[in-house]
This record gives structure tokens, C-alpha cells and sequence, in this order.
């Protein structure tokens, strides 16, 4: 059987020391497999964007597990020497804005990761090219960033996160500026390429809008993670 | 892999440029201040090669004739040339004097020579030698005057019959030659007035007014009258002669000062200039601090613009060397366009300046190293601001 994209058990944060201590995660459990797509809500300061970091690997947790992949990369301690790498290799980032860089045209935006991974620039650009075409914005590939639509961007964010094909994509709020009819074709563009690269993809949303497309979604609350799961949710 | 510092110089390429040539103009003072102090040396050099001397015979224990006043007694190259291994004396004046030139005043050093002797011009670029024995001159270009031009020096006008190039003092001002005996008498002939004071008093003086002794008076006072001091021997030696071992028996035997060429060096560069090279080293000091803290302020400002482009680059994998890279090569870059910019600017402006300003191509190569290093060292604070930025601040919350 696949092993989990990700399997958290036990994870917690704590940020400051003393009396000024904050839990911010309380033994967070979750386990998504490869090709899901999981909606992650919960209400401000409820320790999402905590947990989206360590899954990141951008803060170091103060306890827990965490496995990606199959590969044990947190274990009350950082099992993995090069997070950076991590991150390029395993990791992908869609954010609440598409946060391209406005220096590079639209190939370069989504070649700029196969060339951090070491792959030759030519083999790098052919890959983004490629990638654009999946998302139907192949033919904006030689535009300057801020020439796209707020739409268009964002489908070059996630053939950003997607050309080095990693396990996960952690989605930080997609399709928050974005209108209903948008908001509904990146999760449908989300789901296909889950579906295609078998990439586990969590997506951190307040959208009322897109809620009912996901299959299963965990709350999180006060630092805890409940899932809501069944068969009445939304295909 | 993507040079990320090119693409971000390219995409505001203007507001870079601009930058760069703002920078640049502050390089071309800073290039001009050392080309200014290139240009002091050079005079001094170029003081020294006119007369093509071997040698300076001055009055004892001074530092003349350029830095402090010398009078020697103008017989004293007779005995001058009997001494072994000197070949050609000649006498020489020198006055720093304004000159009435076209409705303005000129600021010359009024030189006396004896033609055919050691301290003529080395050569001219218009007109001819002088060939008369009085009321002849030949001019720098860089005095304005031309050609048959006719010039007042005291009292009595000059003809222009030869222009010369380089001939300068060393604080810079444009030479005019003269026959040594008009120079002289520029130099150390009092006004009428004086002289007329000058000889009532010698008349009541009964020393020199006796009457058992005609003659004596009018021979008295035509002494007072005339000068036959000169501010400078200048000796050309033979070909195998030590010039140290001559400069040594004139010291001995004559009771001059005598310098050689590299004396006469230290003493144009060390002391004379000495003061003025401190000033611009000063300038130059405060200029590469200028520009360092204006790159420094340039290049951390552009990353403060990219805090979130960096903080994402860091999310997906760029390393601290692609960023710090990114922010080095970009601090070389305007390095580049503004040591380009100072450079032709420099030279530009250099003919304008009113002393000679010499850029010379190693103060170039070290003035572009000097600015890459400023440039590197200005980017560090840059460098530092961005590998702080916490990768975490490109996921909300």
C-alpha cells in the first residue's frame, strides 16, 4: 500500500518561555495520502499558519513527528540535515497572493525551481513551458508578471509549486483575491494536478465558497486538529 | 541557472541607471581630485625638466628657488664652471607676478633666462626663440596670450615671439620668458620714487658725498641702481660626472646650497606640495566614504523592496549564495556604470579646471578596483538584512 504524503502524530509548538509561553500547536494528528486534496479551517490564531510552517519546514516544531513521504523528517528534532533542499525537492508553496517574482517573466518565474535544483536551464524552461501549457496559461509564458491577470498569476504559483513534482503543496489561503468562478477553477486546477502528479495538496482556507469541494477537511482550533470526513461531503 | 541580479537590474533598469549615474558623478570628482593631485606633482616634474638641468645652485642654507627665496650673486657660474664635471651654467630668475592681460590680470611666474643656457623653454609650439636682448617673450598657451601679442610687465611692454606648452610653476601658473637682464630688473629694480628717495638719502650721507672725492657718489649710487643677483645657477654636467660628488664640492668650495634632481624632487613633492597632496587625500578620504555610504544606502534600500521576493526565494530553495550574489552583483553593477560614468566625466571636465588635472591610467585601474571594493563592502549591510529575512514571512499568519 502507498504510504501517507504526510503522516503528523503528536506535533506541537510552543513559541516564547516562561509566562509569556504560547502553545500555538497541542499535538496536532493528520494524515493525508498521495493525490488527496484537504481543506485545513479554523478561525484566526488558531495555529494553521503555525502548522503550515512545520509542514514547511520553515520553524522547527517543539515536539511531535512528522513523516513526508515515507521519510521520517521530524522526530522531536530535525531528521533532515538540508531543509532547504526540502523544501526545493519536496515541498511546494502556493500563497495567498501569488508572490512571483516581478523580475522574472512568466517561464522564468516557474523555471527559477528546476535551476535551484540543479537541472540544466534549457531542461529547466522546457519544464515550465510544459507546466504552463497543463494550467492553460502556456501561451502567457513570455509575459512580465505584472502584465497577468490576478487569475493568470495565480495558475503560474501553482505550476510553480508543481514543476519539480513534489510530494506535497501546502496552499496558504489560494484563492483568497480571487472571485467565485476563479476561486473554483484553481481548486478544480488543484484537483487535477492531485490527481495527475499524485501530489497530497493542503489547502489552508477561510472561502466559504470552496469548503464543500473538498473530500475531507481538518479543523483546527486552539492548536488541536479535528477532521470532518464522510461520505456526504462534496466530490 | 537564471542570473537573478541582471534580470532584477533589467527589469528597473532606469531608476539602476539613474542611480549609477548619480554615483558616477560623485566618482568623477573623486577621480578628479586624485587627477588634481597627479597634476601638482606633474608641474613640480614638468618645473624641473624645463630648465634640463643637472643641477640647482642656490643660496646657502635655503630650499630655493621654488620653495623658499634664493639670491646668488649672477658672476657666480664663472667659478661655477671651473669646477670638474660641470659642463653649462646659466642663470636664472624667477618672480611670481600678476600680468595685465586683455582688460584682466594673469597670474604668471615671470622667468629669467640666458638664451643658449641651461633654463630656456625645451622647445616651442608657435613662433620663434628669443634672439634680441631685451623686450622679448615667450609665453605658455595657458597665459591667453598670442603670437606678436604685446604684453606690460612693469615698466616697460613686451613682444610675444614664441608660445610654449607645460611650462608651469608648480602651484600651476602658466610661465612667461624673458631675457635675464629684464628679469632682473622686474625682480630687483626699486620704482622711481624709491629710487629717487634712495639716492637723496646716499647724497646726504657724508660717507659717501665727499668732496676730496669725486665720482664717488654718482658711482655709489649707480650700484643702487642696478641688481646682479639671480635666484638660481642652473648646471648642466658632463656626460660621466657624479652629479652628488659636484653638488658636494659646491657646497664646500662656494658657499651655495647645491640640489640634485632628486633633492629637487623631495623638496617639490614632500614639502612643497606636501600640505596641498594631504587636502586632497583628505577630499579623497571623504569622497570614498561618500560614495561607499550612498552604495551602501542604494543597494540596502533595493533589498528592503525585495524583502518578499527574497523571503519566497528562500521558501523554494534559493540558497544564502544565489541571494547574497544577487545583492553583491548588483552593488558591482552600479560599481561599474558609476566608475564608467566618473571616469568620462573626469575627463571631461578635466580642461576646464584651471590647474592641470592628470588622470593616468593606473589612478584609473586602481580608482575602478577601489571602487568594486567600496561597492563589495556596501552591499555587506544588504547582504545581512537579507539572510535575515525568515522564509516564514512568505506563508501568512
Amino acid at each position: 500500500m502507498e504510504p501517507p504524503a504526510i503522516e503528523i502524530t503528536g506535533l506541537t509548538k510552543r513559541y516564547g518561555v516562561g509566562d509569556a509561553a504560547v502553545d500555538a500547536l497541542k499535538g496536532v494528528e493528520m494524515v493525508i495520502h498521495p493525490g488527496e486534496v484537504v481543506g485545513l479551517i479554523g478561525p484566526s490564531g488558531s495555529g494553521k499558519s503555525t502548522l503550515l510552517k512545520c509542514l514547511g519546514a520553515v520553524i522547527e516544531p517543539t515536539s511531535g513527528r512528522m513523516v513526508l513521504a515515507g521519510e521520517t523528517i521530524y522526530d522531536n528534532g530535525w531528521k533532515v540535515a538540508d531543509l532547504r533542499a526540502l523544501r526545493r525537492d519536496r515541498i511546494g508553496f502556493v500563497f495567498q497572493a501569488p508572490y512571483l517574482i516581478s523580475f522574472l517573466d512568466v517561464t522564468d518565474n516557474v523555471a527559477l525551481l528546476p535551476m535551484l535544483a540543479g537541472v540544466a536551464n534549457g531542461k529547466a524552461r522546457e519544464r515550465a513551458t510544459a507546466m504552463l501549457a497543463a494550467l492553460d496559461v502556456g501561451h502567457r509564458a513570455a509575459a512580465q508578471v505584472p502584465q497577468l491577470s490576478g487569475g493568470e498569476q495565480q495558475r503560474v504559483s501553482i505550476a510553480r509549486a508543481l514543476v519539480n513534482e513534489p510530494p506535497i503543496i501546502l496552499a496558504d489561503e489560494p484563492t483568497a483575491p480571487l472571485d467565485s468562478e476563479r476561486a473554483l477553477t484553481v481548486i478544480r486546477i488543484l484537483n487535477e494536478m492531485a490527481q495527475r502528479f499524485r501530489t497530497a495538496i493542503i489547502v489552508v482556507t477561510h472561502d466559504e465558497k470552496i469548503i464543500p469541494t473538498f473530500k475531507r477537511i481538518y479543523h483546527i482550533r486552539d492548536g488541536r486538529t479535528y477532521e470532518e470526513a464522510g461520505e456526504g461531503r462534496a466530490a | 541557472m537564471i542570473n537573478l541580479a541582471s534580470r532584477d537590474i533589467l527589469h528597473g533598469w532606469g531608476k539602476f541607471v539613474f542611480t549609477g549615474v548619480g554615483l558616477g558623478l560623485l566618482i568623477g570628482v573623486t577621480l578628479s581630485m586624485a587627477g588634481i593631485y597627479r597634476g601638482l606633482v606633474d608641474d613640480g616634474k614638468a618645473l624641473l625638466a624645463i630648465g634640463g638641468a643637472d643641477l640647482w645652485a642656490v643660496q646657502r642654507d635655503t630650499l630655493g628657488p621654488y620653495a623658499e627665496p634664493s639670491s646668488v650673486r649672477d658672476d657666480a657660474y664663472r667659478s661655477l664652471l671651473g669646477i670638474p664635471g660641470v659642463a653649462e651654467a646659466g642663470n636664472v630668475t624667477y618672480l611670481t607676478m600678476q600680468v595685465q592681460h586683455q582688460g584682466g590680470e594673469v597670474r604668471v611666474m615671470l622667468v629669467g633666462f640666458e638664451p643658449g643656457h641651461p633654463g630656456e623653454p625645451g622647445y616651442l609650439v608657435a613662433g620663434r626663440p628669443i634672439t634680441r636682448s631685451h623686450y622679448e617673450a615667450i609665453a605658455d598657451v595657458r597665459t591667453g596670450l598670442r603670437l606678436n601679442e604685446r604684453i606690460r610687465i612693469r615698466r616697460h611692454e613686451y613682444t610675444v615671439v614664441g608660445l610654449t606648452r607645460r611650462m608651469v610653476s608648480s602651484g600651476g601658473d602658466p610661465m612667461i620668458f624673458v631675457p635675464l637682464k629684464d628679469a632682473q630688473e622686474v625682480q630687483f629694480l626699486k620704482d622711481n620714487d624709491a629710487l629717487v628717495n634712495e639716492r637723496a638719502r646716499t647724497a646726504a650721507n657724508p660717507v659717501f658725498n665727499r668732496p676730496g672725492v669725486p665720482g664717488l657718489l654718482e658711482a655709489v649710487q649707480a650700484g643702487q641702481a642696478s641688481s646682479h643677483n639671480v635666484n638660481v645657477v642652473l648646471l648642466r654636467l658632463t656626460p660621466h660626472a657624479d652629479e652628488s660628488v659636484v653638488a658636494g664640492q659646491i657646497r664646500r668650495w662656494k658657499h651655495l646650497e647645491a640640489y640634485t634632481r632628486a633633492d629637487m624632487d623631495e623638496i617639490l613633492v614632500a614639502k612643497l606640495i606636501a600640505t596641498s597632496a594631504r587636502q586632497i587625500f583628505m577630499f579623497l578620504v571623504i569622497l570614498a566614504a561618500v560614495s561607499a555610504a550612498i552604495v551602501a544606502f542604494i543597494i540596502y534600500t533595493m533589498t528592503l523592496n525585495k524583502v518578499r521576493e527574497i523571503a519566497v526565494l528562500k521558501l523554494i530553495g534559493a540558497s544564502n549564495r544565489t541571494i547574497a550574489g544577487m545583492i553583491l552583483q548588483q552593488a558591482l553593477a552600479l560599481g561599474v556604470i558609476g566608475f564608467i560614468v566618473g571616469r568620462v566625466v573626469a575627463g571631461l571636465w578635466a580642461p576646464i579646471f584651471p590647474k592641470f588635472v592628470l588622470l593616468l591610467p593606473g589612478d584609473t585601474l586602481r580608482g575602478a578596483l577601489l571602487v568594486m571594493v567600496i561597492c563589495a563592502l556596501a552591499s555587506v549591510v544588504a547582504i545581512r538584512a537579507a539572510l535575515r529575512v525568515d522564509p516564514a514571512a512568505a506563508i501568512g499568519g
